[in-house]
Order: structure tokens, then sequence, then C-alpha cells
């Protein structure tokens, strides 16, 4: 968990300092893989919590999911259909589901405490 | 165990700054735009496009008179040939020279016959309305100058009613009204008088004298006024 924020601060903060950008063009596929990312990582967050965390599986989610999102966005728009959606919807939906279950963690371990 | 906590570590660096960079291209870069929207400035690109063509029409006209008062410039060493070749021509349909042709002379004057006990009496005089329409019927009939009484018709000459009399550009005359009118003569004589024109109606049916014409030359002199334009002006093109 600790390392986790360190490396997302670390993110932020060379984000905000230095000044590697990307095109215009792909800030849609970006933004798609991004959403993937962070319903893996509200995934693994959970998975913490309930002792199942794998390494491996955050790993290979967290890149495969976003790949795929935004090779979906991509192929969608080159054939003229918003297939972005399909992402958007899927990974929406999966992260407040995981927030949900989250919640629901904390709330029952401070019942049963 | 180690290095895989350093992937993980290595992964939300990489989201935090993609998360960064992305806030910070999409500010004002992109936004959410209806169909709507998206139909409107089609059209305004399509109308952009076909100003575009229509300025480049104006364009290659420019250009083909460039390039004629360019060769007048090679051939006789001046522009102001080319120059005064087009002016004669504006002249020339302006009305403000002197034309010569075939034609047609058309001659209208009041009715002679007896009136009817039931009918109108102005309904044998010939009035301007009536003038108007015949006039109107030699233009289609391909005339290409027009004078009455020796007034020559410009593009702003009125006929007017004044009493048993009308006005043509500031001038009153009265019967008989003659009009010269250059075109082909033999459309412009059938104009006058093939069954059921309003010629042929005023003279079968009112009794109207309107007496048609073939001459083989015809002179129809200039307009000799001024022409005033005090509301229009020659638009700025640009």
């Amino acid at each position: 968990m600790l390392i986790a924020l360190i490396g997302l601060t670390l993110g932020i903060v060379l984000g905000l300092f230095l000044p590697i950008t990307y095109p215009a063009e792909y800030s849609l596929y970006i933004s798609v893989a991004i959403l993937a990312a962070l319903d893996s990582v509200f995934g693994a967050l959970r998975a913490n919590l309930e002792d199942k965390f794998n390494s491996g599986v955050f790993i290979s989610g967290f890149f495969g999911n976003a790949i795929l999102a935004a090779f979906l966005a991509y192929t969608g728009d080159k054939l003229g259909v918003p297939l972005y959606y399909a992402a958007i919807f899927a990974f929406g939906v999966r992260l407040f589901q995981n927030f949900a279950y989250i919640r629901r963690y904390f709330f029952n371990t401070g019942q049963s405490e | 165990m180690k290095s895989k906590r350093i992937i993980i570590f290595l992964i939300f660096v990489m989201l935090g700054y993609s998360i960064v960079i992305q806030v910070k291209n999409a500010e004002g870069e992109y936004s959410l735009v209806t169909l709507r929207t998206i139909n409107d400035l089609n059209e305004s690109l399509e109308n952009e496009k076909r100003e575009i063509s229509n300025m480049k029409k104006i364009i290659e006209t420019r250009e083909a008179q460039l390039i004629e008062y360019q060769e007048a410039l090679e051939h006789d060493g001046s522009i102001r040939q080319a120059i005064e070749n087009e002016l004669k021509s504006v002249k020339l349909s302006a009305g403000l020279k002197d034309v010569e042709g075939p034609g047609v002379v058309v001659t209208l004057n009041d009715s002679e016959r007896e009136l009817y006990d039931w009918e109108d009496p102005n309904d044998l005089i010939i009035h301007d309305g009536d003038v108007l329409t015949i006039l109107n019927d030699l233009k289609v009939a391909g005339a290409e100058a027009i004078s009455i009484n020796g007034q020559r018709l410009l593009s702003d000459s009125e006929i007017d009613c004044s009493g048993a009399t009308i006005t043509i550009n500031g001038i009153t005359y009265a019967q008989p009204f003659i009009i010269k009118a250059i075109g082909n003569p033999k459309t412009l004589d059938a104009a006058m008088k093939a069954p059921n024109t309003y010629a042929w109606n005023l003279r079968e049916v009112y009794g109207i004298v309107v007496e048609s014409e073939v001459k083989e030359h015809l002179t129809i002199e200039r307009y000799k006024g001024n022409i005033n334009m005090r509301y229009a002006r020659q638009r700025e093109e640009n």
C-alpha cells in the first residue's frame, strides 16, 4: 500500500515537472487506458483487503486492460464505431463495483470488531 | 517478492504520470460536441467552400481580363485600346450611344372607334400600363435598344401616367407614342401582331391603335440627360 502511494505521488510530481508530452490525437486512447488502469488498481485494492492479492494478476491486468482498452478505442475510431464506449462502460461499472466491495469490507469489519 | 514490489511501484509511478499528462493535455483542447453542432459546423464549412470557389471564379475572370490587357499592351504598346473597347461596349449597353440596326417602329394611339353604351371611356385610351406591357413584350421578344418618342429607355427609365400624357425620363409626351425597338424584326413584329398578345388584344378588342412596322434600318438616339446616382454606390469588393 505504502509503495503504491509513494509511486503515485512520484508519478504526479514527475508529470507536473517533466516536459514530456504526447500528441493530442492520442488523448482519447490514453484516457481510456487510464480508466482501465484505474479499474485494475481498484481491483487490486479490493483483492488486497480480501487477502487475495496476486501481483502477477495485477500487473498483467494493469497492462493488458490498458492496452486492450486503447486498442479498442483505436479500432473503433478506424471503423467509425465509438467502441471506446464499451471500455468506458465495462471498466466504469467494475470500478464502482469494486469500490462498493471496498466500502462493504470496511463497514463489515467495523461491525465485527 | 522484492522485484514485484518494485514493479508495482513503477506501475503507480506510470499511472500518476500518465494521469497528470492527460489532465495537462486535455485542458481546453477537446470538449464534447453534439451532433447538431457538428452539422452546423459542417454546413458553415460547406458555405465557406462555396464562397471560396466563387472567389476563385472571380479571380479567373479577372486574370482573363488581365491577360487581355497585357496582350493589348504587347500589341499596341498601350493598355488604352483595351480599356476603350470595354468603355465602348459598356456605353452601348447602357444606352449612352446612338445605335442602329433592324427593328420595328410601333405606333400607339387612342382608339378611334365609337364608344359602346356600356363601355368605360377609359378603356379606349392608351394608358401608361399599356405602354409598359408593350415595352415588356418587346423586351421578351429580344429588343436590345428601345426608345419612346425619341427618349432612350434606360434601366431606370420610368413610364409615368400624367393625365392624357405619359412621362418618360422626366419629359412628358402626348399621343401618339412611337416606340422604336432594335432587335430581331421578325420576333418583335410577331410580339405586336400575333393573336392573343397584349398588343393584339388592345387593337382587336378596344380598337386602340397599335401599328407595327418593320424597318431594315433604324436609328435610336442615345440618352442625352445626366444619370445621377444619389443612393446607389459601387460596392467595395473586398
